[in-house]
């Protein structure tokens, strides 16, 4: 997956991917091991976090930040993979949770409260496919900062439904509620996030994702090739949407409470910054993006007053100096460094084929 | 309520909405126009232009001077934005939004940290008093000001856009990029130029706006929301398209309050998904 | 190159099915055993407060003055109440629910506070009371207006220490629009959503309770800047009285100033506490305006101008200090901070449900808001005055009391229960007013 930001020219114009970003082609089988050896590095520090001595109140923040990533890693994807830089994802996740809670306070079960959230998120995005069909890049992005407007105010209007400004109190499920089993939440959090995580590169990695990039890259050759591209778009929003959906139910389950901040436009620009500042189309952009932003937000706020100048402060950085965000940047480091390397092992001349071609391709 | 005086009235309100609209969303359209930047630190230039006018005019009692105090000021801090740290980013449009969200972001805590949180107005002293009967109620005087103030500019940026050579290259410019920079004009400077205009029009909106509602350093927000509806029902980039498009959605506005008050909330978003769904590049825009 | 795919994916399969196997394997295994949590009360004698505001965001002014209410209080009273002392955590919550439970949690897990206090917004407050509430913390509310913190969403350790419902602070102003208003039809401009809602159902209710006619009815949605269409829809009415409810900050001065420049007459208007607090009162005078509203009505459970010795010591006490007058927030902030002192003075160092059921029995007959007690629900039960805007000898504008309405209740003389299973079925929207 390569990073629209890099690119010289309007994200869906550009043929050429900048940089080798975790799942790129090229740099032979050592990166790769080096890139899996972190990945499981990361998964096993999460799976061994309670066991750290690390008080509750810590893992209910990673939770929260486990659930942001999630829902982060879904913005990623679209942006990375289909070009489709969406305003809309709060109001998408927002709806799972809505659905989650309504479903609570009717009384239904578990299963059934979780299939409604799911349908109601799918429903959504399908509405954000079908009326984003026809656009692209700056318009595309002013329809989805309008549809989630009008969501907003729905959930704002609808107050019989949706509780209006008051919003919705829910209660997680038995099982993962009890006070001793406190940690159950956190494992089912950390499985999900891998689960919905592999999928997504999975989905990336497949036929269905290399055609999502030539949509992505050049619309007009896509079409006269004879690819739907509506219909390519339209499922790649249906995917991502799926995975801000199951965020969402997990994030009403985490706060208990759902309410028209949900869906708010301020919430999908979080999601955006998340992005940015990990790095798109990387693996753990999302995770390391949310994490920066939960912990200025939440944490950070407790000491600093002015924490919002800070979080644009760091986010203008980034922009300027590190577009890739901190994960790409890494990244970009570290094949420069064994680049150089290689170079001047093969006698300082010839790079080696490997390298100059992970330059160009754009996984 | 069909009575031709309560119309008239309402109809004189929606204007007078349309008027503070088209000041906020001219500024925006002519730099996404020229640029392709779409400007989320519009806001934060109205914000401050409001901030600087109401303290001049409760100085010196006079909205003149109060208006050029707003433009000076946000022209200079428009200036170091667009020099400093816009021309890293230019070309590339996802960076361009988001970079002006990030100075959004910074700009509304900072001045909530100067200005704190007590809502200001307009000094009435640099506002003229009474207005015109019109029924049993009266139209201030001030908001015709407004309004006309909104006319001068609205026809003086037609008249620099369609007669004059600065016009000339800007609307070159917005066609064809390479051929002006060709043509030996540092288009760099125009960009600039361009920019500090879009920000001044805001603070103008910023300062007039004052004495209509009260300002709150996290009014930035609303309003750029606003201004972005107008741009995009009329069409980005142009500017006699924001002009209809804020009357547009000013009249929809204010005679929605009357007659479909559930609606209320929608009246100024579904005009605008309405526009998006069938001719995304709005009314007056021309397809990219 | 086909091979070479598969067999890269199938690794990235096993050692992504191994970790998820893990995760699952451990969470079924033992529980870990978390780091304990901080002890709550560590230094005996020494009461841990968490304090939550919205101190940045749209509803920045009301949250920092709460907190400077109740910072105000325990500055002159040096943090101490008798030998106790009181240690609090001030912590920002943007107006955002996520925001203010992330807080919650920290203050409560983390910092192990004995109490928290606040936070303002409605929705923040019922989320945050529903999280102390199953911690066992006590939660005090001084500011939050929402019907339902203390009917069907009431909870044994939450208390509305110092402000009212939206309905039952504006059913008195109701009765009185109808009785010493003279007023026989009135229009209301409320704000559209649950606070607007449920303060014009009071002030509806009261009013027609007394004999007047609601005529019509507008509700203006929230961010409305431009308030001109709705006055000149409230003029062409023509009715008696005009009631306005909005929330506190920019919507107040907005609507008068639009109200004022448009030849509305001054004299039927009635607004609600935050239309027309001291906020406004500065504000407008600030520009210009202030000669413009005096006079005008409004109704509140605060009244700065109130003939009360408390009220009036404290007042002059805030506002030589600080040199601003004390409005609903600045109240709402200290009388909390004066009950939780002279709670702790009676009865040592209480916490729990002990602290709650201390305070909701306190006996307080001359708190800075008058006479105050707390009912069924842990509401406060209190005076609620009509105001009227005066320019006093220090050139400065108050709101002074035109009639008092002793011990309102939010219940408003019906059964308790009935009420209560009202508000849990049907709360009141702009489709309803009760």
């Amino acid at each position: 997956m390569s990073n629209p930001l890099t690119r010289a020219t309007p994200v869906v114009r550009s043929a050429t991917g900048l940089i080798p970003t975790l799942s790129s082609r090229g740099g032979g089988r050592g990166t790769r091991l080096f890139q899996y050896l972190v990945i499981a590095a990361v998964v096993v520090f999460f799976v061994a976090l309670p066991y750290l001595g690390v008080t509750k109140f810590q893992i209910g923040q990673t939770t929260t930040i486990l659930i942001a990533a999630m829902a982060a890693a879904s913005v990623s994807f679209l942006v990375g993979e289909a070009g489709l830089a969406s305003l809309g994802h709060g109001a998408i996740a927002g709806t799972a949770s809505y659905g989650i809670a309504w479903a609570y306070k009717q009384g239904w079960d578990t299963g059934l409260s979780i299939l409604l959230a799911i349908a109601l998120t799918l429903a959504v995005s399908f509405i954000y496919g079908l009326l984003t069909m026809r656009t692209s890049g700056i318009y595309f992005l002013m329809v989805t900062l309008a549809i989630g407007m009008l969501i907003y105010g729905l959930a704002f209007r609808m107050s019989s439904v949706t509780g209006g400004d008051n919003g919705l109190l829910l209660q997680r499920p038995e099982w993962i509620n009890a006070r001793d089993n406190w940690w159950i939440f956190y494992y089912l959090v950390l499985a999900l996030l891998i689960v919905t995580t592999l999928v997504l590169w999975v989905v990336a990695r497949s036929p269905f994702g290399a055609s999502l990039r030539g949509v992505r890259d050049n619309e007009g050759r896509m079409r006269s090739l004879g690819y739907s591209v509506s219909g390519y778009k339209a499922a790649a929003f249906m995917i991502s949407g799926f995975v801000a959906g199951v965020s969402g139910v997990l994030g009403a389950w985490n706060t208990q409470s759902v309410s028209p901040e949900s869906v708010n436009v301020e919430t999908s620009i979080l999601l955006i910054v998340m992005v940015i500042l990990g790095g798109v189309g990387t693996l753990l952009g999302p995770l390391v993006g949310a994490a920066i932003v939960i912990l200025v937000k939440f944490t950070v706020s407790s000491y600093v007053d002015r924490w919002q100048t800070l979080l644009g402060i760091v986010f203008i950085i980034v922009i300027l100096l590190a577009r890739e965000g901190l994960v790409g940047s890494v990244t970009k480091l570290s094949n420069r460094i064994r680049r150089r390397r290689a170079r001047r092992a093969a006698g300082g001349g010839i790079p080696e084929a490997g390298a100059s071609a992970s330059n160009v391709s754009h996984t | 309520m069909l009575d031709p005086v309560f119309i008239a009235q309402q109809a004189l309100n929606g204007l007078s909405e349309a008027a503070v609209f088209f000041l906020l969303a001219s500024g925006l359209t002519l730099v996404f126009g020229l640029m392709r930047i779409v400007n989320m630190a519009h806001g934060a230039f109205y914000i401050i232009g409001a901030y600087v006018g109401i303290a001049i005019s409760a100085l010196t009692g006079n909205l003149f001077l109060a208006l050029l105090s707003a433009v000076v000021v946000v022209a200079v801090i428009a200036l170091i934005t667009e020099f400093g740290l816009l021309r890293a980013v230019r070309g590339q449009e996802l960076p361009e939004v988001l970079l002006t969200l990030g100075i959004a972001f910074v700009v509304g805590d900072v001045c909530l940290w100067i200005f704190g949180g007590n809502p200001e107005n307009l000094s009435s002293r640099a506002m003229p008093e009474g207005g015109f009967a019109i029924g049993s109620a009266s139209f201030p005087w001030y908001k015709i000001l407004v309004m006309a103030i909104a006319l001068v500019i609205g026809i003086a940026l037609a008249i620099v856009q369609n007669k004059t050579r600065i016009g000339a290259i800007v609307r070159a410019g917005v066609d064809d990029r390479e051929t002006i920079s060709a043509m030996g004009i540092n288009i760099r400077w125009v960009f600039t130029g361009m920019f500090i205009v879009g920000a001044s029009l805001a603070a103008i909106g910023g300062v007039l706006d004052s004495g209509i509602t009260s300002i709150l350093p996290s009014g930035g927000n609303e309003v750029l929301l606003k201004a972005l509806v107008v741009i995009i029902v009329g069409g980005l980039g142009s500017v006699s398209g924001a002009a209809v498009g804020a009357v547009l959605i000013g009249l929809i506005d204010v005679f929605a309050k009357v007659w479909i008050p559930e609606l209320s909330y929608f009246t100024i978003f579904l005009p605008m998904a309405l526009v998006l769904v069938i001719k995304p590049t709005g009314l007056f825009g021309k397809k990219s | 190159m086909m091979s070479r795919k598969m067999s890269v994916r199938a690794r990235t399969f096993a050692v992504a099915g191994l970790a998820v196997a893990a995760a699952l394997t451990l969470a079924a295994c033992a529980p870990p055993g978390a780091a304990p949590e901080a002890p709550s009360t560590a230094k005996s004698g020494t009461l841990k407060v968490g304090f939550i505001a919205p101190t940045s965001g749209v509803f920045a002014i009301a949250g920092q003055q709460m907190e400077d209410g109740w910072k105000f209080y325990w500055d002159q009273a040096k943090n101490k109440a008798g030998d106790i002392t009181v240690e609090t955590t001030y912590e920002d919550d943007t107006g955002d629910v996520n925001q203010s439970l992330a807080k919650a949690k920290q203050l409560v897990e983390q910092d192990g506070v004995d109490i928290v206090v606040g936070p303002l917004i409605a929705n923040t407050a019922s989320a945050v009371a529903a999280y102390t509430f199953s911690q066992g913390i006590p939660n005090l509310e001084p500011v939050a207006a929402s019907n339902n913190l203390t009917l069907s969403g009431a909870n044994d350790l939450t208390v509305r220490t110092s402000s009212m419902g939206g309905t039952q602070a504006n059913y008195p102003g109701g009765e009185w629009a109808a009785t010493k208003g003279k007023a026989k039809t009135a229009v209301t401009l409320c704000s559209d959503y649950s606070f607007g809602w449920e303060s014009c159902a009071g002030f509806k209710q009261g009013f027609e309770a007394k004999g007047g006619e609601v005529v019509k009815q507008l509700w203006a949605p929230n961010g409305t800047t431009d308030f001109s269409s709705y006055v000149s829809q409230l003029q062409a009415l023509n009715a008696d009285m005009i009631y306005v409810a909005t929330a506190g900050g920019a919507p107040g001065p907005a609507f008068l100033n639009a109200y004022s420049s448009s030849g509305g007459d001054m004299d039927k208007l009635l607004l609600n506490c935050c239309a027309l607090d001291q906020g406004t009162l500065v504000s407008l005078d600030k520009s210009g305006n202030g000669d413009k509203i005096v006079g005008v009505k409004s109704v509140s459970y605060w009244a700065e101008g109130a003939e009360h010795p408390a009220t009036q010591a404290f007042v002059k006490k805030y506002t030589e200090a600080t040199g601003t007058i004390p409005g609903a927030y600045i109240a709402g902030g200290y009388m909390t901070a004066d009950l939780v002192a002279q709670v702790l003075k009676q009865k040592g160092l209480v916490v729990g449900a002990d602290l709650v059921s201390s305070i909701t029995k306190f006996k307080f007959d001359d708190s800075i808001f008058g006479k105050v007690s707390w009912e069924k629900g842990n509401n406060m039960v209190a005076p609620v005055y009509v105001r009227e805007v005066k320019r006093h000898a220090d050139g400065k504008l108050y709101n002074d009391v035109v009639a008092e309405y002793d011990n309102v209740s939010q219940f408003l003389g019906k059964d308790p229960q009935t009420v209560i299973d009202r508000d849990k079925s049907q709360p009141y929207t702009n489709s309803f007013q009760g």
